[in-house]
């Protein structure tokens, strides 16, 4: 078996690259993929909070890679899913403590036994960004669209093409308000999408489901429910392959909506 | 007189005690020891002629004081005879494994297993009610040794014993009704999770059978290593612990302040912490599984003490913001390869 090494990255902070890998990884895993997360933001670390495996990590990377341990040892293993794992990042170093090579390393031994390696890179551009990308072929740049956040992923996306390592990149747009971007407050998926001259792997709508599944610990996509969590298992299906259509954000949108279509109908197209 | 300490049963042995009340006497003091509490309590009277009425009294001092009277082995056919009549139950102490009942053995491939599981539960019994002397147990060693099956892991024999965060039940006098943390209760899924759990780190830490270092315990082992505890120099911080920050200690450690999530505390003796432990704490790195880890309020991810692990139970309702307004000073330490909690301060 030789698994896909993807790394999941933005730039900027607070978009939502954890939250993405989060609920990537544990699609891929529902759809019988053998995954491993790995967690790179050394310092900083989120992604096993998101999973609710804070409590179960004993050993992480840096044990690793100070041979404190062996590598099966760290991988924490999902409370539901079997084949979901992660390689927690240690919450008492910082980004000079592994290296590239070692990361480099890591994802070549865990090829052998995965289908998916999804890397959570930190945000920023410096050491952590590159121990990241170091062993990864592949890479999902999250943005928003807000110019900020579409700045630095062009930033991003300039770093990722000048690397030899990386064969392609996509481009995921978190939070997209479909209502905002109608009124013109919000740059549209096309905008950003020209701006970055990308391809799109998937659109997340804003969804408040996010909060509450980050604060419990439960990726959003177990909520069969959400919205957000439709839109990301959309995207872990297009990673395995499937062509599926990018979800109409605007017509699964509540009643409220639909009321306001009626009345602007009304009104007639004083915009 | 001398006294024998088993993790969840006493023996006292009181054979050569001249009269009731030195027996008495005996009891009350041991009993009266923290360490003897919610204990059973198995008598040894050797030869002593004890009538029904003088046994009856015993057996309520015990129960008074929070014990009960599992089984008594005595010599004495009188004493026999009272306690047959109050219903106590009779077993001799012998260094010898009950002979399993080899007629009823059916067909199988361990048969050597059976027989030995047979006389493990004749001794256990059925759930957690363990008393044993040392030489049985010596005994019990030497022949799991020989007859062990290395598929076979020991925990499956008595799940409950590697169960996490278990507060000995109040009431009961029995561990079978389990409390987190946050006194919750688990269920059994949660608990075969929990099993499974230490029994995938106990693969990982490939620590070999250590159960058997740990098993001949007495009274005397753990008041000589609190001494030793006391030595220990001790670090002393008046400040909170946030995330990422970690602090490491050849001896104690002493924390005013809270220790945050995401932090951690290594200490080669105890750990105390005035204030809420809501990180990593690990107690006693250098082996010392009678240290011990305190808290105002026990909120830990994961407490380690030695070289047993515990995390908090997934299905504990945590708030984000833990309140200051009630502390209930628990304690963490290790009991027969697990980690249990208890409340320092009893209503």
């Amino acid at each position: 078996m030789s698994g896909r090494v993807i790394v999941i990255t933005s730039g900027k902070g607070g978009v939502g690259k954890t939250t993405t890998n989060a609920n990537i990884g544990t699609s891929l895993a529902k759809a019988g993929k053998k995954v491993v997360m790995i967690d790179t933001d050394l310092g900083l670390r989120n992604l096993d909070l998101l999973l609710g495996l804070e409590n179960r990590i004993v050993y992480t990377i840096v044990d690793v890679v100070e041979e404190r341990c062996k590598l099966k040892q760290a991988l924490v293993k999902d409370k539901k899913n079997p084949n979901l794992c992660l390689l927690a990042a240690a919450q008492t170093r910082d980004k000079t403590a592994v290296t590239e090579e070692q990361l480099k390393d890591i994802c070549e031994k865990l090829k052998k036994d995965f289908d998916f390696i999804l890397v959570d890179c930190p945000a920023g551009i410096e050491q952590g960004f590159q121990n990241a990308v170091a062993g990864a072929s592949e890479a999902i740049v999250v943005t928003t669209p807000e110019m900020s956040a579409v700045r630095d992923a062009d930033r991003i996306i300039g770093l990722l093409e000048a690397k030899e390592e990386i064969k392609s990149y996509k481009l995921l747009l978190n939070r997209v308000r479909p209502n905002l971007v109608k009124s013109k407050d919000m740059m549209s998926v096309d905008d950003v999408v020209e701006i970055l001259s990308a391809d799109l792997i998937g659109i997340i709508p804003e969804d408040t489901g996010i909060i509450t599944s980050t604060n419990k610990g439960e990726p959003i996509v177990n909520d069969e429910k959400s919205l957000a969590g439709k839109a990301y298992s959309n995207v872990a299906r297009r990673i395995i392959g499937e062509d599926v259509p990018f979800l109409n954000l605007e017509e699964e949108n509540s009643v409220v909506a639909k009321v306001k279509k009626f009345f602007s109908g009304l009104i007639g197209k004083e915009k | 007189m001398e006294k024998g300490y088993i993790e969840n049963g006493f023996i006292v042995d009181v054979s050569n005690a001249c009269k009731t009340s030195e027996i008495i006497y005996e009891l009350s003091t041991i009993l009266d020891l923290p360490d003897a509490q919610r204990k059973k309590v198995c008598l040894k009277l050797g030869g002593i002629d004890l009538s029904a009425i003088q046994l009856t009294s015993i057996k309520a001092l015990v129960e008074s004081m929070n014990s009960e009277i599992e089984f008594i082995s005595t010599d004495s056919e009188v004493t026999s005879l009272a306690a047959k009549e109050l219903g106590i139950n009779l077993s001799k102490i012998e260094n010898k494994v009950p002979t399993p009942d080899f007629n009823l053995e059916e067909e199988g491939r361990n048969k050597v297993n059976k027989e030995l599981e047979k006389a493990l539960d004749k001794i256990f019994g059925d759930n957690n009610n363990e008393i044993k002397t040392f030489s049985e147990e010596k005994h019990l060693n030497e022949l799991r040794k020989e007859t062990e099956n290395p598929e076979v892991p020991e925990y499956t024999q008595k799940p409950i014993r590697d169960t996490l965060f278990a507060e000995p039940a109040e009431n009961s006098g029995q561990s079978e009704n389990i409390t987190d943390v946050t006194d919750s209760e688990i269920d059994s899924e949660e608990l075969a999770e929990l099993n499974k759990f230490n029994r995938e780190l106990e693969a990982a830490n490939n620590s070999g059978n250590i159960e058997e270092d740990y098993e001949n315990i007495t009274y005397e082992d753990i008041k000589e290593q609190l001494k030793e505890t006391e030595k220990l120099p001790t670090l002393y911080i008046q400040r909170t612990l946030r995330s990422g920050q970690s602090i490491t200690s050849e001896g104690n450690i002493v924390i005013i302040g809270d220790v945050n999530p995401g932090s951690e505390i290594i200490a080669a003796g105890d750990i105390t912490v005035w204030g809420v432990l809501g990180g990593i704490a690990h107690a006693g790195t250098s082996g010392n599984r009678y240290a011990r880890i305190r808290a105002l309020k026990m909120n830990a991810i994961q407490l380690r003490i030695a070289d047993v692990f515990a995390r908090r139970p997934d299905n504990a309702n945590i708030p984000y913001i833990q309140k200051t307004d009630t502390f209930v000073p628990e304690e963490a330490y290790v009991s027969r390869n697990q980690i249990y909690i208890h409340k320092l301060h009893e209503e």
